[in-house]
């Protein structure tokens, strides 16, 4: 029984900790560290009454523990409180903004993934040879490249140079009110497929290739260092030298055996790196004028939206650590030896 | 000496062999050179240091004159770019110090204290590793504003984690050691065991680590002055510089991709000799590299 619930309830029950660990940190971040949120609140121009009337409506006249208290009820409560850049309740703004990131992580990562995993296993079965040097040389340099540099260069070539791929924004803006396009998960690949526009599949579609294969660079390396590492390591095992030395071929080894001992190890390192590949979206999303998670953090970092901020890389923070939940329960089906 | 010159010797002679490594090692002291004699060299030190306005200069193409071109200031994009690896340098030293300091500290007390005292250290500790760094260096640096020394800080405070788990893990392992038994058989007091024989051999892998992490923090400093929220204007800075150069990326593509390709390389470097290291130090992958005449 290697994933029995008792496994999972303790997971869930220190991955609960955890996210109040966060919660915890984020406050003392915001609060402790002398950040004066009442002049930000009440404005520059803010006489001493109208500052002291802000301290009480934001609670800082009170002791930093009930500080807390009313900080972490408002936030089981659902209440992440109003972003002061856009007027909205910021639950609102994340609830529409996390699609736009999570479409694009994930059509990153899939590609990363998908181009890492053969590169790595043909570079370790081909090992010291030129194949297996350009490998590393790829995913060495790959995870050296600032992004959001790789993303303007990228748009100064495909979109500004040759002029084949648009340079921003998720969909045409035109088209969309043309169409009368309205999002329905927020993801537009699914949301234009399933109204049935065609036309608007294709701008969205085309608008997605240049961020996803920004995003999807540090997946691939990752995924291509890891599987030739881990691929290199189960090439001495014993039963694999046995299987090489009476002739079977290397991609029926690679196929067969290679891919089944690699992938709880590698799902492991993976679903961490999904993690990490989310981050670098955020970045890439503020090039690309991207309309999701990261570029609305960034737009209220940058207008000192402390109720955004907080609650953007709250959120951020809470999908890590779930991810990193089902991360290890996966591994735990595929790895029996893995135990809490 | 943390780092014993044997293992140095066993390593440069492994580099021989592996020579994307020993060019990783070559990028890596260019840089720390670059760094240290960069405000001696610049043609231009008044516009590397941001300090001048020339009208008449502005956004010119790359020329003899000017080798990486000019900015919307007129100033010479070269000297800045090779000004900015001093301000990278400082930060990679700074923030490898500091949370060294801070994660070595921690892992200490943790590892070698022991009890209920080192078990909530780890689990702090474990609360912070929950986040991904550079989301944790983002909300740090948004609260405490622009500045050099802010990006230090917001750094160091997201990246210590990493070594105190590294030195947790290593104390755990060194002081159940037999020479560590001796030692306290033969009547050594416990802070004698600590420096003596603790502290040197669990320090090498978390130095080692720091060291190479160094290529990282180089990165993530240029990712927050980019968004915006790193160094201020007008120091010259590699991620600042491509920033400064994002608007007008169609008109004036020499703004941007030259202080790119300098923190390409210098990262790139760190990551060559990091990979190096790590195939030495897997004895399956080392037994490979070795075969190979």
């Amino acid at each position: 029984m290697p994933a029995s619930p008792g496994y999972i309830i303790r997971r869930l029950i220190t991955t609960f900790i955890v996210v109040l660990g966060v919660i915890t940190i984020v406050f003392i971040a915001t609060r402790v560290i002398p950040a004066h949120p009442e002049f930000l609140w009440a404005g520059p121009h803010a006489t001493e009454e109208q500052l002291a009337e802000a301290r009480r409506i934001l609670h800082l006249d009170k002791p930093l523990i009930v500080q807390y208290y009313y900080f972490i009820t408002s936030l089981f409560k659902g209440d992440l409180g109003v972003s002061w850049r856009t007027k909205n309740p910021v639950l609102e703004d994340i609830k529409t903004a996390l699609p736009a990131t999570l479409e694009l992580a994930i059509t990153g990562f899939i590609i990363g993934v998908s181009l890492g995993l053969p590169l790595g296993i043909i570079s370790a079965l081909k090992y010291g040879g030129a194949v297996d040097k350009l490998v590393r040389v790829i995913s060495v340099s790959g995870s050296a490249i600032p992004v959001f540099w790789i993303a303007l260069l990228f748009q100064l070539i495909f979109s500004i140079k040759l002029g084949i791929l648009p340079g921003g924004y998720r969909i045409d803006p035109s088209l969309a009110v043309a169409y009368g396009f309205k999002p329905l998960t927020g993801f537009y690949i699914i949301d234009t497929l399933v109204t049935g526009h065609i036309d608007l599949f294709f701008d969205v579609l085309r608008r997605l290739l240049m961020p996803a294969l920004v995003v999807s660079i540090y997946p691939l390396c990752l995924t291509a260092r890891m599987s030739r590492a881990l691929a290199l390591e189960t090439l001495q095992e014993d039963y694999i030298r046995n299987l090489r030395s009476w002739g079977v071929p290397d991609d029926v080894i690679a196929r067969r055996y290679l891919l089944k001992a690699i992938t709880p190890p590698l799902i492991a390192s993976l679903g961490l790196s999904f993690g990490y590949t989310l981050i670098g979206a955020f970045i890439i999303e503020v090039v690309f004028s991207w309309n999701g998670l990261g570029m609305y953090a960034v737009l209220s970092l940058l207008s000192f939206d402390y109720p955004a901020v907080i609650g953007s890389i709250m959120v951020v923070a809470i999908f890590y650590t779930m991810i990193n939940l089902i991360v290890d329960i996966m591994h735990a089906y595929v790895d029996p030896r893995v135990k809490l | 000496m943390i780092i014993s010159p044997a293992l140095m010797k066993d390593f440069m002679a492994f580099l021989r062999k592996d020579k994307l490594g020993l060019l990783g090692l070559l990028l890596v002291l260019g840089f720390i050179i670059l760094g240290v004699i960069s405000p001696y060299i610049v043609p231009y030190p008044e516009d590397a240091w941001g300090l001048t306005y020339n009208v008449e200069k502005r956004l010119q193409p790359p020329s003899r004159e000017h080798l990486f071109g000019t900015d919307e200031y007129g100033r010479d994009v070269f000297s800045r770019v090779v000004l900015a690896s001093r301000f990278s340098l400082i930060i990679a030293i700074s923030v490898v110090s500091l949370s060294l300091f801070i994660g070595v500290t921690i892992g200490l007390i943790a590892g070698y204290v022991g009890g209920w005292f080192g078990s909530i250290l780890m689990r702090v500790t474990d609360m912070f590793l929950a986040f991904p760094p550079l989301l944790l260096a983002i909300a740090f640096a948004s609260v405490l504003g622009r500045g050099l020394e802010n990006v230090i800080i917001a750094l160091s405070l997201s990246w210590w984690p990493w070594y105190a788990r590294l030195t947790f893990v290593q104390v755990s392992s060194v002081k159940t050691m037999p020479y560590v038994d001796a030692a306290k058989v033969a009547g050594i007091s416990p802070l004698g065991i600590l420096t003596r024989y603790i502290l040197p051999n669990s320090l090498t892998p978390v130095t080692i680590q720091a060291f190479l992490d160094m290529g990282a923090a180089v990165l993530e400093a240029a990712a927050l002055s980019f968004i915006g929220i790193g160094v201020k204007p007008p120091t010259p800075e590699w991620g600042l510089l491509i920033s400064e150069g994002w608007i007008l990326i169609g008109k004036a593509w020499w703004i941007s991709l030259f202080p790119g390709m300098a923190l390409f390389i210098t990262v790139l470097g760190f990551n060559l000799l990091g990979d190096a290291y790590r195939e030495y130090s897997n004895p399956k992958i080392r037994r490979l590299v070795e075969a190979k005449v």
